[in-house]
């Protein structure tokens, strides 16, 4: 066992874990973070997908003890973000969510698509998206919900 | 689908990871930006008892340039090369052959060292490296050792890596101004692995072209033939050039079938036409 | 926010009311459910295709945590497939007793407080297998000389079967005969959310609560009550929030008995949460198709008939409760497509194989099916010189003649057919495309369009399950509608939601009957404690049944309310009417919520005899339980690398009709949806076995699931004809999607490279697939 000590969603924490600990159970199992979905386990689904240090990351590949002294955000923790609250609307307003399981991994990738790309284009944003699997919606209102959204914020920065 | 117990270390600099590598009645693996080995690890393919933590050492990001190279420490990250945090002495080569790499995600965390060192036959920056005639730098018990990665690279999932040995990373040379490349992958879909793969560097000073196949069934190679034939012409005859083509292909990739065959040679044409462009 | 269609909330854009908990990551699947003493569940799976059995020996130090078929109190074999003499039956055990039959069936069950640790003592669990020979090829494996899965059995056919409309021996001299193999090959559901079960025994309701991901809870506890022998009042099922499912979580599957097992057994809760690996190993496979047929036209390209053989690779056992038939059954009774031919005859194969069972994935069967109408038809018309577009004009059923029955016995209802394909085609601007192609693309890829016309089955009922001799006869959909003291309603349905947005769509429903906002309305599912008995969500059904249901629940209920509303306006029930939440009489009106306050709390307010509650249990079926039919066109336009195979797909139209559309925007998104599925079948997913039986795509890695960058945003036409038999005129819209693109992508490849004849004939078209393709039709090679 080990202790590893981060910060989640900006309360840091303490917590002895098994080396062997994925980042994403530390956060579902011990953390009640269960907004963090696990959908295939290697790395290749993006349904985990979160922040580390402020950059996107998949806790299936990572493990918690790497993490010591980082700083990891989930979609708990994106509860008041600007730039969240708009792909949420927008997410919405297009129908970007079916079942849901994808939707927070999707949200966080978007977030941070936005966050590097002003006002990306449909192409930008597909490949962007290449690793977030969704089975149900087809992609299409994802990739304009985030298209929206970038569209908004950037208007709202220039104005 | 959750890793086997190891016990987990994070040495502080390259020579307590290179104590910690010597331990001869343990499995040890050099954990860099894991996103390769803890797919392998949770898919519990890849027994390993120990995991020496590598992705904080200082001393592996080393980043430096001269007039000639730029160094790139083995813990550079995809992303880095991608956004162009780090010098870029390939005129854009690199960071396109990044951006193509799997997933974002994921390359904020793969290193270009880990990739090197794990030697999957259709990774990109081994064949990258080989086009852009680069050197690994590697640290060992004995000290330190350099190594042009094409022959650092010797088959799938091998490397001249001996027990102990750390790779500090790569010596790339610049290209020339006036100097091209062309790049071409085929994935079965995007993000995925590579079924072919081919770089293409040109000089425009008389040096000699380079070509490299990847996503062999082997490892990535030259194409000495292919390259003989660009720097003797600078017009292409397009039967010819394939002719070229197969003879490497009968070297580099022999047990390749008749699809595989059409499809590293499309995509090596592919190469070439973004070259001559 | 919701825009309000003129005639009240049918057809009205309201956004969706699952949305708010999953955009913040509050959704709750099985696995977010934590519970005090929760331990995990991992499984000892068979590394064979097919072995006998020797032993199982448990490590010493987890000898307790171990758990095999003699250790689980022996769950009954629940009887599987349809309710047929000739349909063989391939007893499913939990965990494998004497002889495994796939690679991936489970024998052992190891119990841990977490996943990792119940993986380490199963990799620690010694399995004594003898290995036997493996049954992979499903031709072959229909041959009377092919090893057996099961002994007791002739050979290593579920059942087999001839669907025949007229007399296709009078086809011999047609002037058009074509004959062709098509394959769609074994792919997996991929439900995002794998299955997932948690299982305790509540001592103070001396019951078995089971949460498990499923589209039919209630279905569901039929199965598990059998299996485990408990009376049905004492097993609860809660499907919590269910991620996708597509038909892979609607079979009663060997973990969850073993899992319900485990919670009696152990009196601590026990869960297992399937992970991808054990998802494309041994979850519901489906497809796997075989065609070998030939269809006969005259030189105009009338088609004639059509005969040959189906055979379904259906793997190793049947899944309770409808078996390996369906697939069969329904693959023969589509093939004629929407077209006027008079001759069929088809031979239904069902194979066992040693591989993973075969269930249903949406679509079922008809993908395969309509791959192969719809590719030979493409065929008839390469052989006559024509557009392939122009034979289905001359043979596509004509408005005039429906309701129409088809040469498979299918009773097409209602639309225009005719008029689907012509606007399709003008989406895409045929002529365009023709003069592109003739130019040739500078980058020397191929261009090509191609067609797919569909019809899918939604809202059968009795007749047509019965008809399949279905063990679970899904005639009706129910829901309970309560108007609670202050005018709210809980409206609890049968059916379960798992993406497709029916607690938004019913709400719009019952809104509009009850004259109130959907927001008054919180739509209920997926507890057997807590609804009425339902089937679950499944075959395009839920808004033909369970939208039915409640709107039938809903007018049972405004009724009560109005007779208690004339009576406190002190009138006559025939002088009052509802609108706005209010009931309206000739001197005043009183609102829903006030009449609610006197039927629930103020008895005394009621008319003499009038019982209190509002509360209306309805079900429903419709009309005629022979079904109603969707129906579209597909067209795809592609763009192919002949050397490397490569496909882009560069626009993708469908003109479709659904019958009345309850919400605009959740229609479009499931058309949208399930042509993504469909994609994946035409172009990337595949679960290929070698000859020794070992699945060769276990991970993402191997199995391809389309992304963003391979599914383009699909343009969409609807014309809306509404069904005769269905509330409001709705038809199913589920499955759709998914199945016309493998043929319509297909058919667009053929038509790239028509000028050398390369053929197209098995999915996924693999990059290696389409470029062998091409290079056997460049080199002479034969049609396949």
């Amino acid at each position: 066992m080990l202790t590893v000590t981060l910060t989640i969603n900006d309360d840091e924490q303490t917590h002895t874990v098994e080396p062997r600990t994925l980042l994403a159970d530390l956060l579902r199992d011990r953390c009640g973070l269960t907004g963090t979905h696990l959908g295939c386990e290697h790395g290749a689904c993006g349904a985990c997908t979160l922040e580390v240090d402020g950059k996107a990351t998949r806790s299936c590949v990572v493990l918690a003890a790497m993490c010591e002294g980082r700083s990891v955000r989930t979609i708990e923790g994106l509860r008041d973000d600007k730039i969240m609250e708009v792909l949420r609307r927008h997410f919405h307003q297009l129908h970007g969510v079916q079942c849901g399981f994808c939707t927070p991994g999707m949200l966080v990738m978007a977030r941070d698509i936005l966050r590097r790309h002003r006002k990306p284009t449909e192409k930008i944003i597909r490949h962007e998206l290449s690793g977030q699997v969704c089975r149900c919606t087809g992609y299409a209102n994802i990739v304009a919900a985030i298209g929206a959204a970038g569209a908004e914020l950037d208007q709202g920065a220039s104005s | 689908m959750k890793p086997a117990p190891f016990d987990y270390i994070r040495p502080q600099g390259v020579a307590e990871a290179i104590a910690a590598l010597r331990q001869d009645d343990k499995t040890v693996s050099l954990l860099a930006g894991g996103q390769s080995l803890l797919v392998l690890l949770s898919l519990r393919m890849a027994p390993v008892d120990l995991l020496v933590d590598i992705g904080r050492i200082e001393e592996l990001k080393t980043v430096s340039e001269s007039a000639t190279h730029v160094f790139l420490g083995a813990a550079t990250t995809h992303a880095m090369i991608e956004d162009g945090a780090v010098p870029d002495p390939s005129r854009g080569l690199m960071p396109r052959v990044a951006s193509a790499i799997a997933y974002r995600a994921i390359r904020n965390h793969g290193t270009i060292g880990g990739s090197v060192a794990l030697a999957d036959p259709a990774a990109d920056w081994p064949a990258c490296l080989m086009a852009l005639d680069a050197t690994v730098l590697v640290r060992g018990p004995a000290g330190d050792r350099r190594e042009a990665v094409t022959g650092f690279v010797q088959g799938m999932y091998t490397t001249s890596l001996q027990q102990g040995e750390i790779i500090l990373g790569f010596d790339i040379p610049r290209l020339p101004a006036g100097a091209r490349w062309g790049a071409a992958k085929v994935t079965r879909k995007s993000g995925a692995f590579a079924s072919a793969m081919a770089y293409v560097v040109e000089g425009c000073d008389g040096t000699p072209a380079r070509v490299i196949l990847g996503a062999t069934a082997s490892r990535a190679q030259p194409m000495p033939a292919t390259a003989a034939y660009l720097s003797q012409h600078t017009a292409i005859d397009e039967t010819e050039l394939r002719a070229a083509i197969g003879a490497d292909l009968d070297a580099v990739d022999p047990e390749a079938d008749a699809y595989q065959r059409r499809n590293h040679t499309a995509t090596v044409l592919r190469a070439i036409r973004e070259v001559r462009a | 926010m919701a825009e309000h269609a003129a005639n009240g909330w049918i057809g009205a854009r309201l956004l969706r009311k699952e949305d708010a908990r999953h955009l913040i990551g509050s959704g709750t699947f099985v696995a977010d459910i934590r519970m005090s003493g929760l331990q995990d569940v991992a499984f000892v799976r068979s590394q064979m295709a097919h072995a006998k059995l020797r032993g199982v020996t448990k490590p010493e130090r987890y000898a307790k945590r171990v758990f095999t078929h003699a250790d689980l109190d022996a769950p009954q074999i629940v009887q599987a497939g349809p309710e047929l003499s000739n349909f063989r039956q391939s007893p499913y055990p939990a965990l494998a007793s004497d002889k495994v039959r796939y690679v991936g069936q489970t024998i052992a069950a190891c119990v841990a407080p977490t996943r990792a640790q119940a993986e380490d003592i199963a990799e620690a669990v010694t399995v004594e297998l003898d290995e036997l020979p493996a049954v992979v090829d499903v031709v072959a494996a229909a041959r009377p000389d092919s090893p057996r899965l099961f002994e007791s059995w002739p050979d290593n056919l579920y059942i087999k079967s001839t669907v025949t409309e007229g007399d296709v021996a009078s086809l011999a001299s047609a002037p058009v005969q074509v004959k062709r193999q098509f394959k769609m090959n074994r792919q997996a559901t991929v439900h995002l959310e794998g299955r997932g079960v948690l299982a305790y025994w509540d001592a103070r309701l001396n019951e078995l609560v089971i949460y498990l991901s499923t589209q039919g809870a209630h279905v569901m506890r039929h199965g598990l009550a059998m299996a485990l022998g408990l009376p049905e009042n004492q097993v609860r099922v809660i499907a919590p929030d269910v991620g996708g499912g597509f038909g892979g979580k609607n079979r009663l599957m060997p973990e969850e008995i073993a899992v319900a097992a485990l919670a009696m057994k152990l009196g601590h809760p026990v869960r297992w949460i399937e992970d991808r690996r054990e998802h494309l190993l041994a979850s519901v496979h489906a497809r796997d198709h075989y065609y070998d047929l030939t269809i006969w036209a005259d030189r105009e390209g009338h088609l004639l008939g059509l005969a040959g053989d189906v055979y379904i690779d259906s793997g190793a056992y049947s899944l309770w409760p409808t078996g390996s038939f369906m697939e069969a059954s329904m693959a023969a009774r589509n093939l004629p497509g929407p077209y006027q031919m008079k001759h069929l005859k088809v031979n239904t194969f069902t194979v066992a194989t040693n591989k993973a069972p075969m269930g249903p994935y949406r679509g079922v069967a008809r993908p395969g099916a309509c791959f192969a109408i719809e590719r030979a038809v493409d065929e008839v018309a390469r052989e006559i010189g024509r557009e392939p577009v122009d034979v289905r004009r001359l043979n596509l059923v004509a408005s005039h003649q429906l309701p129409y029955r088809t040469a498979g016995g299918l009773l097409l209802d209602t639309g225009d057919y005719h008029a689907s394909l012509e606007t399709v085609v003008g989406m895409v601007d045929l002529p365009a495309l023709r003069k592109r192609q003739a130019a040739g693309e500078p980058d020397g890829r191929a261009i090509g369009v191609g067609f797919a016309f569909y019809t899918e089955q939604s809202g059968h009922g009795a007749a047509e399950w019965t008809k399949r001799k279905s063990r679970v006869v899904p005639g009706y959909e129910s829901a309970n509608a309560r108007m609670l003291p202050d005018g709210s309603v809980l409206m609890h349905v049968g059916i379960q939601n798992h993406g497709q947005g029916l607690e938004t769509t019913l709400s719009q429903i019952a809104a509009h009957e009850l004259t109130l906002d959907p927001a008054a309305i919180s739509v209920r599912y997926g507890d057997t404690a807590a609804g009425p008995f339902g089937f679950g969500t499944f075959a395009s059904r839920s808004i033909v049944f369970a939208g039915g249901a409640v709107a039938k629940a809903s007018r049972e209920l405004l009724e009560k309310a109005c007779r208690i509303g004339a009576h406190l306006l002190q009138t006559d029930v025939a002088n009052v009417r509802a609108e706005h939440g209010a009931v309206h009489g000739p001197n005043g009106k009183v609102t829903l919520a006030e009449i609610a306050r006197a039927a629930n709390i103020r008895q005394e307010l009621l008319p003499m005899g009038e019982q209190p509650l509002l509360e209306v249990t309805a079900t429903y079926e419709p009309g005629d339980s022979g079904g109603v039919f969707s129906y579209g066109t597909h067209a795809a336009v592609v763009a192919v690398d002949p050397d490397t195979g490569k496909v882009e797909i560069l626009d993708y139209a469908v003109a479709e009709d659904c019958g009345t559309i309850i919400n605009p925007m959740i229609v479009d998104g499931q058309i949208q949806g399930g042509i993504a599925q469909g994609i994946g079948t035409a172009l990337y997913e595949e679960v290929p076995y070698d000859d020794q039986g070992q699945p060769l795509a276990t991970t993402f890695g191997d199995y391809m699931v389309p992304c963003a960058p391979e599914v383009p945003t699909v343009r969409i036409a609807h014309s809306v004809t509404p069904a005769l038999c269905t509330e409001y005129g709705v038809k199913g819209v589920g499955e759709g999607g998914a199945i016309a693109p493998p043929a319509a992508i297909a058919n667009a490849l053929c038509d790239a490279f028509r000028a050398i004849g390369a053929k197209f004939n098995e999915t996924p078209l693999t990059p290696r697939r389409v470029s062998d393709a091409v290079d056997r039709a460049r080199n002479g090679g034969t049609a396949s």
